[in-house]
């Protein structure tokens, strides 16, 4: 009965049965995920970073666990273009739900190279632009904190993409992440993904270093929620409403209540991140969470929940 | 696409705690039991597979039966699973019998001593690669460091069911005397191979033990026993020996060193921080040699370990 509940979502182009999505960096390539949630329920699907050439990522530690979260230093580990392609594409071409490709880089080269390469495959629904990540020593988080270059990259690699939805992916950790919308709308993006993870440090005390080996990671799961919904809610209202642009929303969702706040925030889909981790089926108890909420308020279009957020009293 | 495959059957599982007691200083026991599909599919655990162990919705212990030493972290909210390997595995009629000896290290394991008899545990597993027993093999060497002891009694425990043909024989170490996971110690510990510790004798396996402060057997690291005995037995066929070990990275760097010098076989259970254990979060990098060349390469502790080759592992990258 709750299976009927129509919450399908038109986002970037595309009809998704529901608005969840995977996080990028903690769904693998689908396969990983597999053994554990029917993948196929899913909205919507981003793949790990890849890069052009293989990347073996960070010495470890890489991740650290802290009060309601962890800060992770993966620092884009991935397969590569090359076997992406050979290996993991054919599984995740079969799957049902729109299917992202993030892509990150350290030149704009490098990006384009990468979405030039995949923007023939008919699978895939289109990719995620990461500028976002903090941590890696060139590109990532250096592109997506200088409007100026954000434009930049989004409008080559759009170029690239073909007839594929460009999502851009934000990072939180900038004065204005409005500035940092308004210039991947002008380079073109069809949506935006928000919030990556937050700039972070712990330090063992008895060593009195820090207990990551890249010294700070992205900090993620619940404790950066609140966060995240507020700057949902601030780029929905100053920038992608008027715009016309569907907002990804992202950063410690692990229950429909969660997910369904930043709906209301100014999201348009939400992707379960950290919590996966935890819990592999997180994604898929949101859904049906999700399906029972809109019973229970009578909602029969998920869009009306979209930036539906009201005045306090 | 989303058809598991049988092969790896690994799931999100829930088992019944039969008890849960202190076993020693700091160490704590475990007994689940596996009911239902979840028996079948513990019934396969392979010694040195583990599994990750929800303990976010567990009680905090009164303050008063907190040691002094983790009041402080006690608190700490916990949010991701744990990774934990059986010290043993039995099949009792339609159950599983796993038991799970743990140390009391932080907030997860604290609160992991709240559960009691009847409560459910959720956990996902059975993960990872465990220790294989190769072909032709006809004595296997033991050798554990503190608490990497569970991994290798499990160990011990199929070689002495289904592999009676192998000769095994424990080396323990540890620090000091009380942080020995044994059970039960013996009134004394005699300096060479005896069957009076419990834990091994009891499957019929003869151990020695070594402590870094000379407060039990050998003192000195478990790595000069081993060495020992393979000065001792220097007549035997290398290419019936193996070498299982399981403890601090230091520790098996050395393993893997007496092992690959006298090319004998030798497989090490690797220990990484891991926020999922299946393959997702990318944390539990290994650096692996690649045959024939002089690149490595990261694998993964959770799916291509946690036992790998000792020839292959490139020790010590961890920064401490």
């Amino acid at each position: 009965m709750n299976e009927q509940v129509d919450i399908s979502v038109q986002f970037a182009g595309r009809k998704l049965a529901n608005p969840v999505f995977t996080a990028s960096g903690t769904c693998g390539y689908a396969d990983e995920l597999a053994d554990f949630i029917d993948v196929d329920a899913l909205g919507g699907f981003i793949t790990k970073s890849i890069t052009l050439q293989p990347r073996k990522g960070n010495p470890t530690p890489r991740i650290v666990e802290t009060d309601a979260g962890m800060l992770n230093a993966i620092g884009l580990a991935n397969v590569g273009l090359d076997r992406f392609i050979a290996e993991k594409l054919p599984l995740i071409a079969k799957m049902k739900p729109a299917v992202f490709v993030n892509v990150a880089g350290t030149t704009i080269e490098e990006y384009v190279a990468v979405v030039e390469r995949l923007a023939g495959e008919k699978a895939l629904a289109g990719f995620e632009l990461n500028i976002s990540c903090p941590n890696v020593r060139k590109g990532g988080i250096s592109f997506g904190t200088d409007p100026a270059q954000v434009e930049e990259i989004t409008r080559a690699v759009k170029k690239a993409c073909g007839s594929k939805a460009l999502i851009v992916k934000l990072t939180p950790t900038v004065t204005d992440i409005s500035v940092t919308a308004r210039a991947a709308i002008a380079g073109g993006a069809d949506a935006l993904s928000l919030i990556n993870t937050f700039t972070a440090m712990v330090i063992d005390i008895e060593t009195r270093r820090p207990v990551l080996a890249n010294r700070t990671g992205g900090l993620s799961g619940p404790a950066v929620k609140p966060i995240a919904v507020y700057l949902v809610n601030k780029v929905y209202r100053e920038v992608a409403r008027e715009a016309g642009i569907p907002i990804l929303g992202l950063g410690g969702i692990r229950t429909a209540s969660d997910a369904i706040e930043f709906l209301i925030a100014g999201a348009t889909a939400v992707a379960v991140g950290t919590a996966s981790f935890v819990e592999p089926d997180c994604a898929a108890q949101v859904i049906s969470g999700l399906r029972d909420y809109c019973v229970r308020k009578k909602i029969a279009s998920l869009a009306e929940l979209t930036g539906s957020l009201a005045e306090p009293s | 696409m989303a058809q598991k495959r049988e092969s790896r059957k690994k799931g999100r599982h829930t088992a019944t705690v039969l008890s849960n007691v202190r076993a020693g200083e700091c160490f704590w026991k475990m007994r689940l039991r596996f009911s239902g599909e979840a028996a079948g599919v513990f019934a396969r655990f392979q010694p040195g597979q583990f599994i990750e162990f929800d303990t976010s919705d567990l009680a905090i212990p009164a303050t008063d039966s907190i040691p002094k030493a983790l009041l402080d972290g006690a608190r700490r909210s916990v949010l991701l699973r744990r990774p934990f390997s059986f010290s043993d595995v039995t099949v009792q009629d339609d159950a599983t019998i796993a038991e799970l000896l743990y140390c009391v290290v932080g907030p997860a394991s604290l609160r992991m001593t709240t559960l009691r008899a009847g409560d459910v545990a959720s956990l996902i597993g059975p993960l990872g690669n465990g220790f294989t027993v190769a072909q032709g093999k006809r004595t296997a060497l033991l050798v554990v460091g503190g608490m990497g002891l569970p991994p290798i009694r499990c160990l011990a425990r199929l070689l002495n069911t289904e592999h009676k043909e192998v000769e095994t024989i424990a080396f323990i170490g540890a620090r000091t005397v009380t942080a020995l996971p044994l059970e039960e110690r013996p009134a004394a510990f005699e300096e060479g191979l005896s069957l009076s510790v419990p834990t091994f004798a009891t499957l019929g396996v003869p151990s020695m033990v070594a402590t870094d402060d000379g407060s039990a057997g050998h003192r000195g690291p478990v790595t000069e026993c081993l060495t020992r005995w393979l000065q001792e037995n220097a007549d035997r066929d290398r290419e019936k020996l193996i070498v299982y070990a399981c403890g601090p990275e230091r520790m098996l760097e050395a393993v893997a060193r007496i092992a690959n010098d006298r090319q004998i076989a030798c497989q090490v259970s690797m220990e990484r921080r891991m926020a999922c254990g299946i393959g997702l979060c990318q944390s539990c990098a290994i650096e692996c040699r690649i045959e024939g060349s002089n690149e490595t390469v990261y694998k993964l502790c959770c799916q291509d370990g946690p036992v790998f080759d000792a020839r292959e592992v490139v020790f010590g990258t961890e920064t401490a």
